[in-house]
């Protein structure tokens, strides 16, 4: 659906368009999508580099073969860099909001994710309790339907 | 600088693979090549990809498609046009010795979205997009125009569409499509005239992968061998424009055939013994036939072309690995006797409004 | 082949939100104009072209570069489109680079348009670029990951906001020079502390704007560049690098590609420099172009491509040491990406800009005995990096 539409100074076609896609879940998402409901954060592990990933993989990027194990992660982590998202878009939680990527203990890479619990009244003091290094606990929603929104962290006093 | 063919893989052709991510599909694709090459991503300078956001759903695809593919502390470039043009891209970059040992790489999931919605989504807003523009339309203009062009009746078209689904059942490397009868793909409904379903090539997924090494290279690394020597390509695009001259000029797809052939010091089809066409629709294939000059029907697209698989991003450099096959003699049940040397050739675009062409003989040499 | 490539022309529009005049593709055509005219070149003098254009989603038309072919003088050649995000106009360079130095064609044309107001909003769109599973339900986007990043750097370099405003600052007021640059005027420090805050620590003033615009190059061998050009700029040196997606990975300490310093741009620098033959990145090169849509990215550059310690950037910042008239190299004369980003072309008009500066025809921004200049290119989330340094001499390499 198309109409020409005249401004005071040029003439506009608007058209919205709607793509639909349907992505496949693959090898590794299902099941760490499973572990969320079931409380766990699973990560994939390769013994050639022996790393350990989160989010999973189904292969590993150093050694470029597939990750051969699963791990249960920490419930715990350190953060390894944050911010407060302050204008932020549709469709998402209303901002303010934090985010920070932490890696949490057992694993080698951060995973990203809402911090709950702060204030965020006033930035400077918020990132100042999420500044990279501080150390978070993750917290499970109480109805979970297997999406990455299932877990936020939270800091430790 | 010469540059060879060391090692080609393809993904199990399916209609929907619904089991693996698309990063995943790339994986196994491209470790499968570098396997089948025997070299390891590690030994890799360049990576060239081919890709189209709207058909894979993201806006930069290649972010997350880059290291399954082998990119990770690579030099990596992404050509949105088609597979085939991922590999004119990388021949160059080798021919200007950028790179001594690199991978090529398309995939395409038809099964992931509307096709033709993407397809419609090329149109320009003003006068393209207003009327539905898309493959179908595309095909079906081109269709008439060189039916007027060549005389290309309706039963030729089916003929050939016949044919090639035979060709395309032995294909090891296929999808093993029945085989249909040209009653019934004479009986089919139209999508656009004068195309009828039946005579379109069914969309398929797929990914495709190839290990290029220069001549540099292989002299370094006595224990691999190359399984065929690129010997030219050639590619060109088309004017947008639908009318009936750009239509039956085939313009683009000649300058890509004659481009490619001169580099690999040839005069013509009859010197090529495979060429692999993508042809979309039977019409296709009877205006290729006749623009390229091939006249030994055992040397027309042994593989079955998009009848065997159609990741329609990626047919053109399926075709590439297909001819490389020829050559090397490991195509499997469609190999043709003592193939010289193969043509591969790729289209995009409306009414294929871009063609690459690309030749390849045997990496020992041609008498 | 090896043969040496050479800048022949080059034309960048003025750069602005909307430019409700043009169609996306007659957009393109004014750059392709510019640049033979600049050359004084014909449309049949061009062999090849090579199109920049990354995502569509901004302007709505899919491969809109196959609508354009027409208006730039294309159609019947052979026309390849590369996308890699904002590193897009950079790789153009490096594949039109590639197309003259294979000995396949003389001449190359490298345009693209952007049109990326033609959608409300581009963080949306951007937001597109995550991971479905894990990463889209959270408001990521390229503001918040280089947030995310700032954090990081600033923390581990005890630097300040301030310290990231005078970045702005020089770079404002050096595009004040540029007569294509999008934002430009004499800002402070407090100005830019006073913005509003975007994601913790970036600011409005820290972000690059949303641009509209259309750039073209025009590159050929050492045969064109003798008949059409008596002073080009050459591409002596070339290279690019890609690492993993996820960030995550990149910023932990088991990573062997760091993101917080952009290890990537190390190693693509690594390469180009020797290709190029520079030893001695501060005393060779007299300008750098770098792509910059945030404050904190040409600190970053600045020290991963040689010219000064880890960590030290932003504090030379402090003392001058990067300004245009008395620094000890001139960084961004242009105002760079912070001050102009139009997607598509960003990449690109690095380019412009450092090769003007070899040529000559850089105006009123213009730095004087230029030898080599660099630019530089950034797609992805710090992803995809390259970086091309252009000379006044040819090198044979």
């Amino acid at each position: 659906m198309a109409e020409a539409k005249k401004s005071d100074k040029s003439a506009v076609i608007t058209e919205q368009v709607m793509l639909r896609y349907d992505y496949a879940l693959g090898e590794v998402a299902g099941r760490f999508m499973a572990g969320l409901k079931d409380g766990k954060i699973l990560a994939t592990h390769c013994s050639k580099s022996g790393l350990t990933y989160l989010p999973p993989r189904s292969y590993c990027e150093r050694s470029f073969e597939k990750c051969d194990g699963w791990v249960e992660a920490g419930l715990e982590g350190v953060i390894e860099t944050s911010t407060i998202v302050v204008r932020g878009f549709e469709g998402k939680r209303k901002p303010p909001v934090a985010i920070a990527f932490v890696r949490l203990d057992g694993t080698d890479s951060a995973i990203g994710n809402y911090v709950d619990g702060l204030d965020l009244s006033d930035y400077e003091a918020a990132m100042k309790k999420i500044a990279p290094g501080k150390r978070v606990r993750v917290q499970f929603a109480d109805a979970r339907e297997g999406r990455i929104t299932d877990f936020s962290f939270v800091c430790i006093e | 600088m010469s540059v060879y063919v060391l090692g080609v893989a393809t993904h199990p052709a399916s209609l929907s693979e619904s089991r693996l991510r698309l990063e995943e599909m790339a994986y196994h694709t491209a470790r499968a090549a570098l396997d089948a090459a025997g070299v390891t991503r590690r030994q890799l300078d360049s990576l060239t990809l081919g890709a189209c956001d709207e058909l894979d759903g993201r806006p930069i695809s290649s972010m997350l498609m880059s290291a399954p593919a082998g990119g990770y502390g690579t030099d990596e470039i992404k050509v949105t046009d088609s597979g085939a043009s991922a590999l004119c891209l990388a021949y160059a970059r080798f021919l200007a010795g950028e790179s001594q040992l690199g991978l090529v790489m398309s995939w395409c999931k038809s099964s992931k979205t509307d096709v033709e919605t993407v397809m419609r989504l090329r149109g320009d807003p003003f006068y393209t997009r207003p009327l539905g523009i898309g493959a179908a339309i595309g095909d079906a203009l081109f269709a008439q125009a060189i039916g007027e062009e060549f005389g290309v009746t309706e039963n030729e078209a089916t003929r050939r569409v016949v044919n090639a689904y035979a060709r395309a059942a032995r294909n090891p490397r296929g999808m093993a499509h029945p085989v249909p009868t040209a009653e019934s793909v004479n009986a089919a409904s139209f999508d656009a005239l004068p195309l009828r379903s039946a005579q379109r090539a069914p969309l398929t997924d797929g990914a495709v992968a190839l290990v290029l090494a220069s001549d540099v290279f292989l002299n370094a690394n006595p224990y691999c061998t190359p399984l065929a020597h690129v010997a030219g390509a050639g590619w060109a695009s088309d004017s947008y424009r639908l009318d009936s001259a750009r239509l039956r000029s085939m313009s683009s797809a000649r300058t890509a055939w004659r481009t490619a052939l001169q580099q690999a010091g040839l005069q013509s089809a009859a010197d090529l013994d495979a060429v692999e066409l993508e042809s979309q629709t039977g019409y296709h294939e009877a205006a290729y036939v006749r623009a390229f000059g091939i006249e030994r029907e055992e040397a027309l697209s042994p593989s079955g072309g998009a009848f065997a698989q159609n990741p329609i991003f990626c047919t053109g450099l399926i075709n590439a690995a297909e001819a490389v096959l020829q050559v090397a003699g490991q195509a499997g049940a469609v190999q043709r006797p003592n193939v010289r040397r193969a043509a591969a050739h790729g289209c995009h675009g409306y009414a294929q409004q871009g063609n690459v062409v690309i030749v390849f003989e045997r990496a020992g040499g041609v008498q | 082949m090896n043969e040496t490539v050479a800048v022949l022309g080059t034309f960048q529009t003025e750069f602005k939100t909307h430019h409700p005049e043009h169609t996306f593709a007659e957009q393109a055509q004014l750059a392709a104009v510019g640049a033979l005219q600049d050359a004084g070149m014909t449309p049949d003098d061009i062999d090849a072209i090579v199109f920049s254009l990354a995502p569509t989603y901004f302007m709505g038309v899919a491969d809109a570069d196959r609508w354009s072919i027409d208006y730039i003088f294309g159609a019947g050649k052979p026309m390849l489109r590369v996308h890699t995000g904002g590193a897009t106009g950079g790789s153009a360079v490096q594949a039109g680079y590639n197309l003259v130095r294979s000995g396949l064609y003389r001449s190359v044309l490298i345009v693209g348009a952007e049109r990326i107001a033609e959608t409300p909003d581009a963080q949306n769109v951007l937001n597109l670029i995550f991971d479905v599973f894990y990463e889209r339900d959270m408001p990521l986007s390229t503001n918040t990951t280089v947030g995310l990043w700032a954090t990081r750097y600033l923390d581990r370099y005890g630097l300040t906001q301030e310290d990231m405003a005078r970045v702005v600052v020089r770079a404002r007021r050096n595009a004040l020079k540029n007569p294509h640059a999008h934002l430009k005027g004499n800002v402070t420090v407090e100005d830019v502390m006073a913005s509003r805050m975007i994601s913790y620590p970036l600011k409005l003033f820290d972000i690059c704007p949303r641009s509209s615009g259309s750039a073209a190059m025009i590159v050929g061998n050492m045969a064109m560049a003798k008949r059409f050009r008596s002073r080009p700029a050459f591409i002596n040196g070339v290279a690019s690098r890609t690492t993993t997606y996820w960030i995550g990975d990149r910023m932990t300490p088991s990573t062997d590609a760091d993101f917080i310093d952009f290890d990537l741009a190390e190693a693509a620098a690594r390469e180009c420099y020797r290709i190029a033959g520079i030893t001695d990145p501060l005393k060779q090169i007299q300008v750098t172009e770098f792509y910059d849509p945030y404050s904190i990215m040409t600190p970053v550059q600045l020290e991963r491509l040689g010219f000064c310690a880890s960590g030290m950037a932003l504090r030379l910042e402090r003392d001058g040491y990067w300004n245009v008239e008395d620094g000890a190299v001139a960084v961004n004369p242009s105002g760079g990406t912070l001050c102009t980003n139009p997607i598509a072309v960003t990449g690109l008009v690095r380019a412009i800009d450092a090769a003007d500066q070899v040529m000559g025809k850089a105006g009123a921004m213009q730095v004087s005995n230029v030898r080599n200049a660099l630019s530089s290119a950034v797609g992805g989330i710090a992803q995809f990096f390259n970086c091309t340094v252009f000379g006044a001499e040819p090198r044979s390499h």
